[in-house]
């Protein structure tokens, strides 16, 4: 019976494909762009000499600092494909069907359209190998052999990836199955605790804390794990923090708004800072990596032309993976951007159709939503460059953090960062367009 | 000075193969209240559509008198025919329609803010608007935390705050049970043509449209048809 639902629920709405096309697509990405991040690991962990250890400490910066925010945007997928799909879903609960029938449609429809989305995203993964094999480390491409993941790696991910969308669906629906008109009357005011900032001002102090302590922590292993677990940790309080700051920004902005615009946008904002957040996590993350990029290289930069060429090479190497990292991070923020805005889009159609029946100037819901995500990412952009700073203080010192060539890759990468979002509105304004004509 | 608020004339409009209005003639009243009824498909709501400029028709006009003089509707362009249902016009949908994180005060306001109103004044008068409706009190609330006959309620009055001098509303009750349905009916009414201004109602509801001064029958894209309900005024009519 669940089966035949499913299969009835997946007949193309009034959206068209659309809101099943873009949760795969989402999937897609996020997988192709995982399995290129571990490739990359995989190359690195091939090496077992003195250097390869140094190698493997920044490879794992760098995968925490992609892997955090990947499993971010691909929660964001998961949680897209089950709201995409919550309205009839809530109807089926209104119309009496059990608690765990719509739990289970649930789950079957995000797991398939994610194992869609993530064969997709192998498939594109095997197109970028030959790319990715070019890459220089260590004064060598890394190779096909060295990128090219094994068949168990593989499945791993689609599976983690089928798992992910697995659990979000369930998380999702949670408010579906215990209370139906409260999704479909969208009653539920969005709550959000004081005591995430809390939580969030211990982890980083905890994170700040084991910066300082690292130059004198023992093993290599160690070492490894406090870097990752600084960065994860920080990474992970950001979004612990970031809804919570959002809100109370937009609250102050509801009460001062003076225009249709302003009023609408910090509304948007209000009715959930959550997924105004996920709209541009993406850039605490690269702001978070503008700080790390800058510093980075400035640190580089500070040794000076006396290093030997073994040095030489892998300060080359850092300035690689900086790079590959930031543009990585690009490319997460560009696809999480595009497909918020467009479900978002889809999501008020009938509003956004109605309100420009009530005469409602486009031009005016645009700016609306230009402001609900541009006001968010001026907050969360520069919240996260000082949270960064603050957690890279004890590593670098703050005359390498405010040094002329930081200062530029820090400015440089979030305006870049600000851009890509720019550009993920300004691709998504014809979808409003056309929902909007009447 | 004519009194015909609005006449249409010769409206033909086909969305791909389906003719939606095949040739209609109708002329508004000023202040009363009009009832165009029919089937589902019967063109009723692509009339609403024509008269209150939201579409285009393929052939024919429409004309819209007010105090300022005649608009020619059908000759305006889109962001004319924005202007004109924003400033002249209001509208009341079945769902409402109502912008869900805004509260119900913010809602009506912002029919003012777009014509340029400073916020402050506009929350007044749409707060005073809301206690005409019988909403006192519930300025503050989300769409979401009223009923389905208060959530109505706040679009009438997002329809009226402007002044419109018509009042375009769509199965306006088509989603509320009897009882909530005369009741939105009545203010609906009492704040358009009870204050003096025009009320075009589509609806497939006998009893809506028995409330209204004149019913129109519409069939295949075409009037058929029209009456005075029992009890209305006579002297409304094209």
């Amino acid at each position: 019976m669940i089966g035949r639902v499913a299969w009835l629920l997946a007949r193309p709405g009034t959206g068209g494909l659309a809101p099943l096309a873009l949760p795969a697509t989402a999937f897609a990405i996020v997988t192709a762009l995982l399995l290129t991040v571990l490739g990359g690991a995989q190359s690195f962990w091939s090496w077992t000499d003195d250097m390869g250890v140094t190698y493997q400490a920044l490879a794992v910066v760098a995968l925490v600092l992609l892997v955090v925010p990947l499993s971010s945007l691909g929660g964001a997928a998961a949680r897209l494909s089950a709201r995409r799909r919550d309205d009839r879903l809530a109807t089926l609960r209104l119309l009496g069907a059990t608690p765990a029938t719509v739990s289970a449609l649930a789950v079957l429809e995000s797991v398939v359209l994610a194992v869609v989305g993530a064969v997709a995203g192998v498939v594109l993964y095997f197109l970028l190998v030959p790319l990715i094999a070019l890459i220089p480390f260590r004064g060598e491409p890394l190779g096909l052999d060295g990128v090219l993941l094994g068949l168990p790696a593989l499945v791993g991910v689609v599976g983690g990836v089928a798992l992910l969308a697995a659990a979000s669906a369930v998380l999702g629906l949670r408010q579906v199955v215990i209370s139906p008109l409260g999704v479909r009357t969208r009653q539920d005011a969005p709550k959000l605790h004081w005591l995430r900032i809390v939580v969030g001002l211990a982890v980083i102090a905890v994170a700040f804390g084991m910066m300082a302590v690292l130059q004198v922590a023992g093993s290599a292993m160690v070492i490894l794990a406090m870097l990752g677990a600084a960065f994860g940790g920080t990474i992970a309080v950001l979004n612990l923090i970031g809804p919570w700051v959002i809100r109370l920004v937009a609250r102050s902005q509801a009460r001062r708004a003076k225009t249709p615009q302003r009023l609408l946008a910090a509304r948007a904002v209000l009715e959930s800072p959550k997924a105004a957040w996920r709209q541009v996590s993406g850039v605490a993350m690269t702001s978070f990596m503008a700080v790390f990029a800058g510093t980075g290289i400035a640190l580089l930069g500070s040794f000076g032309e006396a290093a030997d060429t073994e040095s030489m090479l892998l300060f080359a190497d850092i300035r690689t993976g900086i790079l590959i990292t930031v543009v990585g991070s690009f490319l997460m923020v560009a696809c999480s951007v595009g497909v918020n805005q467009a479900a978002s889009i889809l999501d008020r159609a009938d509003l956004s159709r109605s309100l420009g029946m009530l005469g409602m100037p486009t031009a005016t819901m645009e700016a609306a939503r230009r402001r609900s995500v541009m006001s968010p990412l001026r907050i969360t952009a520069i919240g996260s460059a000082v949270t960064a700073a603050v957690v890279m203080l004890p590593l670098t010192g703050i005359t390498i953090i405010v040094a002329p060539l930081s200062l530029a890759v820090i400015a440089a990468v979030l305006a870049a960062g600000i851009g890509v979002v720019w550009l993920g509105l300004v691709a998504t304004k014809p979808m409003l367009e056309r929902s909007a004509s009447v | 000075m004519s009194s015909f608020v609005l006449e249409a004339s010769g409206l033909v409009k086909s969305f791909g193969q389906t003719h939606a209005l095949a040739g209609v003639d109708l002329r508004v009243r000023t202040g009363e209240s009009l009832a165009i009824m029919g089937a589902s498909g019967s063109g009723k709501t692509t009339l609403l559509h024509c008269l209150a400029g939201i579409v285009a028709p393929d052939t024919g006009t429409v004309a819209f008198q007010s105090g300022a003089g005649r608009v020619e509707v059908t000759a305006l362009g889109e962001r004319e025919r924005s202007r004109l249902r924003r400033e002249a016009f209001g509208f009341v949908f079945q769902q409402g329609l109502l912008i869900p994180e805004l509260t119900a005060v913010e809602n009506v306001a912002l029919a003012l803010m777009l014509n340029g109103m400073p916020r402050a004044r506009a929350e007044e008068y749409g707060g005073g608007w809301l206690a005409a409706l019988g909403l006192a009190g519930m300025e503050d609330r989300r769409i979401g935390q009223l009923s389905g006959g208060q959530a109505q309620r706040v679009a009438i009055a997002r329809a009226q705050v402007t002044g419109a001098a018509v009042v375009f509303a769509d199965e306006p009750t088509g989603a509320l049970d009897s009882a909530t349905s005369a009741e939105v009916m009545r203010a609906l009414l009492d704040s358009t043509t009870g204050q003096g201004r025009t009320l075009v109602v589509v609806t497939h509801d006998a009893d809506v449209a028995g409330r209204c001064s004149r019913i129109v029958d519409m069939r295949d894209g075409r009037i058929v048809g029209e009456r005075v309900p029992a009890g209305a005024s006579a002297e409304a009519g094209a």
